[in-house]
């Protein structure tokens, strides 16, 4: 306990410096920006502020991409309430019951409700963090390649059991993913493999690249053609008063948040989970639990604090499989280990015992980003609203500028804009023919780090495969993906899992 | 047998296609054994791996239950043979622009010309929006360095607009002034990144 003490003593002494207070300030308003805008999400922004990250130190680089994350959670809420229009995806749910809300004049105690909420599961999963990453990290260090090959088998199966459509069109993208990642020059052989002689291509297709082309460009694309079939959105702007919501909706939400704050907390940290999950499961087991269930979908207050505690515990507890293990839950994660890559920094178990100013330091910022988020958010909202009524057709140019500058500035030169231009294309046939990228960018940023541990892993067997059902931890991870996998096609679970996604 | 579910045929094709390409691929890098893999063994077991469930993606196209158009794509006859003759013509060329005697000039035209015919080619097969910011972007990183931050933020910013469905010439000029201004104070000013601002005429 007194360690713990110590360690966020550290954390806070980082966090509170004046340049981390600064980009972590940045990197909430930023989220906040693109999580009341629709069309634009946190995957997006943080693979076009890569690039601009190589010119920060690395704790301050990673604040202020987490802030974009967890701040995301808490601009979804304001467009979903007001808007009736996710401005994040896992604000869907919110929109039921905010919306119905706004429309009977309690915005205001469903902005603050969602706000304080968030606040609270904030607060509690920061603390869940620092409980439980140290002991976790502590297993991890004693995993050898066979059970680090294992776990991201089960990484990359539960993003793609997690993931909403088809079953096998997902695992192929987390192949396709692998694969991708392999391009580039081998390390143990140093042979260039599938470079198709440019010399460009021998350092692996660049991260950046794939991810601002899959996630950025993509949706950009897809926007327009949308915007063309759809006229222009609607939008809900009365004056938003009386933020504050009364003694009764404290006393109505109680157990709402606290069962959301929970759930989500325990949701983020599986692999594949994260806000998205968390939100809807939030808002599932509140309609069932509550005692207002009659009132749910007509403006039930608890319909908006549930899911909006669970989506920003569930963004922060995400980064425990990050921070402990390497590996990355979710899309934000991977971008989270390309920007620590980036920065030289091998994610890892290894971190927390190498670099606690980093890791103490970042759980610390979260909490206080939260703080921030609940202090400027709520005298800020009018500003966001009159941010909503800026067209799409101003906003995407800028996108797209930013975008080009920040991957040009990669390597100063236009061969990254042209594969990221690629990748763009490869994006929009994906949204086409219905495969997720997620599992995609999982796969590619594990490639060369699998087949590293697979080599090893073998090597040690001296070539028997066995070994990854011989060594219990191994065998373990690898029996829970293959039941994951299991109960995904039995029959029940296949049908709850269309509905569960259909409102997408 | 008829398609039923048309995106499950095209990216049951696609998974083929990368499957089978990665393999082939694979093949000219040594394979090694189970106990040290070479550079080709994870990738041609992970290629083989996609080829599968490639097919199957590819077959449960016949069987769906869910219904989707073969025509997932739009498809322009006119523009993907205008294309190919460009990309025909250029490749029979593709020797005789050096000896035109313009120096880079030449070879400058010979690269826009290339890029001309695939971007055609694309745009048989891609909607509106989709090919003109393609080219957009593209037109950014190639103009970048030559004509400077301004010149080519403007490429961009018209081009890209163009490719929506409202096009206000006013609003667009308003943009282009507004985030030219702002990006030379950022990027150049704020993050010193090393671009020019107007084009590089030494």
């Amino acid at each position: 306990m007194e360690q713990l003490f110590a360690n966020l003593a550290i954390g806070f002494g980082v966090a509170l410096s004046l340049q981390n207070l600064f980009y972590c300030f940045i990197g909430v308003m930023l989220g906040t920006l693109i999580g009341v805008l629709p069309g634009i999400g946190p995957v997006a922004t943080i693979a076009m502020l890569l690039p601009v990250t190589f010119t920060l130190s690395p704790i301050s680089a990673l604040i202020m991409l987490a802030g974009i994350y967890y701040g995301a959670q808490y601009g979804g809420s304001t467009t979903a309430i007001l808007v009736n229009i996710p401005g994040e995806s896992s604000s869907v749910v919110t929109c039921l019951d905010g919306y119905q809300m706004a429309r009977q004049g309690r915005a205001g105690p469903a902005l603050g409700m969602s706000a304080i909420g968030s606040f609270i599961a904030g607060t509690f999963s920061t603390a869940v963090i620092a409980l439980f990453a140290p002991p976790l990290a502590e297993v991890a260090l004693k995993f050898g390649p066979a059970e680090y090959t294992s776990l991201m088998v089960l990484g990359l199966i539960a993003a793609t059991v997690l993931a909403h459509g088809s079953l096998v069109k997902a695992i192929a993208m987390v192949i396709l993913g692998l694969l991708l990642g392999l391009v580039g020059t081998d390390v143990n052989s140093g042979v260039a493999r599938f470079n198709f002689g440019i010399s460009e291509l021998s350092d692996g297709i660049g991260f950046v690249s794939v991810a601002m082309g899959v996630f950025g460009f993509a949706e950009i694309i897809s926007n327009l053609e949308e915007s063309g079939k759809a006229g222009e959105r609607e939008i809900f702007v009365k004056k938003v008063s009386n933020l504050l919501p009364s003694l009764q909706d404290f006393k109505d939400c109680t157990g709402a948040i606290i069962r959301g704050t929970l759930l989500g907390s325990a949701l983020g940290i599986l692999p594949g989970g994260g806000a998205l999950l968390a939100s809807f499961a939030a808002y599932t087991l509140e309609k069932k639990v509550s005692w207002n269930k009659a009132n749910f979908g007509k403006g039930a207050i608890q319909g908006v604090a549930a899911p909006e505690s669970a989506n920003n515990a569930g963004a922060q507890t995400s980064f425990i499989p990050l921070l402990t293990l390497g590996i990355p839950s979710n899309p934000v994660m991977a971008l989270m280990i390309g920007a620590m890559m980036i920065q030289g920094i091998a994610p890892g178990p290894q971190v927390m015992t190498e670099r606690p100013q980093l890791f103490w330091g970042m759980i610390a910022s979260m909490w206080v980003g939260n703080l921030m988020l609940v202090i400027l958010n709520l005298p800020l909202i009018g500003m966001w609203i009159k941010l909503l009524t800026v067209p799409y057709r101003i906003l995407y140019p800028a996108i797209l500028l930013f975008c080009c500058v920040g991957v040009y500035s990669i390597s100063n030169s236009p061969f990254d804009v042209m594969q990221t231009a690629l990748f763009g294309i490869v994006g929009y046939v994906f949204v086409r023919l219905e495969c997720e990228p997620a599992p995609l960018i999982l796969g590619f940023i594990l490639g060369p780090l699998m087949e590293e541990n697979l080599r090893r892993a073998m090597l040690l067997s001296r070539g028997s495969p066995m070994t990854f059902i011989e060594r219990p931890i191994s065998a373990v991870m690898l029996a829970i993906a293959v039941f994951l996998l299991l109960i995904t096609v039995a029959p029940a679970v296949r049908k709850t899992r269309e509905v569960a996604f259909v409102e997408e | 047998m008829k398609i039923k579910n048309g995106k499950d045929f095209w990216a049951g094709l696609m998974f083929l296609g990368f499957g089978i390409g990665f393999m082939i691929a694979s093949r000219q890098y040594p394979m090694g054994t189970a106990v040290r893999m070479g550079p080709s063994y994870f990738p041609t077991v992970l290629g083989g791996l996609l080829t599968v469930l490639g097919a199957v993606v590819f077959f449960r196209a016949f069987v769906s239950k869910v219904h989707h158009s073969i025509e997932v794509f739009p498809f322009r006859w006119t523009l993907l043979v205008a294309g190919g003759i460009l990309a025909a013509i250029m490749y029979a060329s593709a020797g005789w622009w050096a000896g035109l005697g313009m120096g880079r000039t030449s070879i400058l035209l010979q690269y826009g010309l290339n890029a001309l015919a695939i971007f055609v080619i694309m745009a048989a097969f891609g909607p509106r929006p989709l090919v003109v910011i393609m080219i957009s972007v593209v037109l950014f990183g190639y103009l970048l360095k030559p004509f400077g931050l301004v010149i080519a933020t403007g490429v961009l910013i018209i081009v890209s607009a163009w490719g929506g469905h409202e096009f206000k010439l006013r609003e667009v000029l308003i943009m282009f002034v507004v985030l030219a201004a702002f990006s030379v104070a950022t990027f150049i000013y704020g993050l010193a990144l090393p671009i020019n601002i107007w084009p590089d005429l030494g």
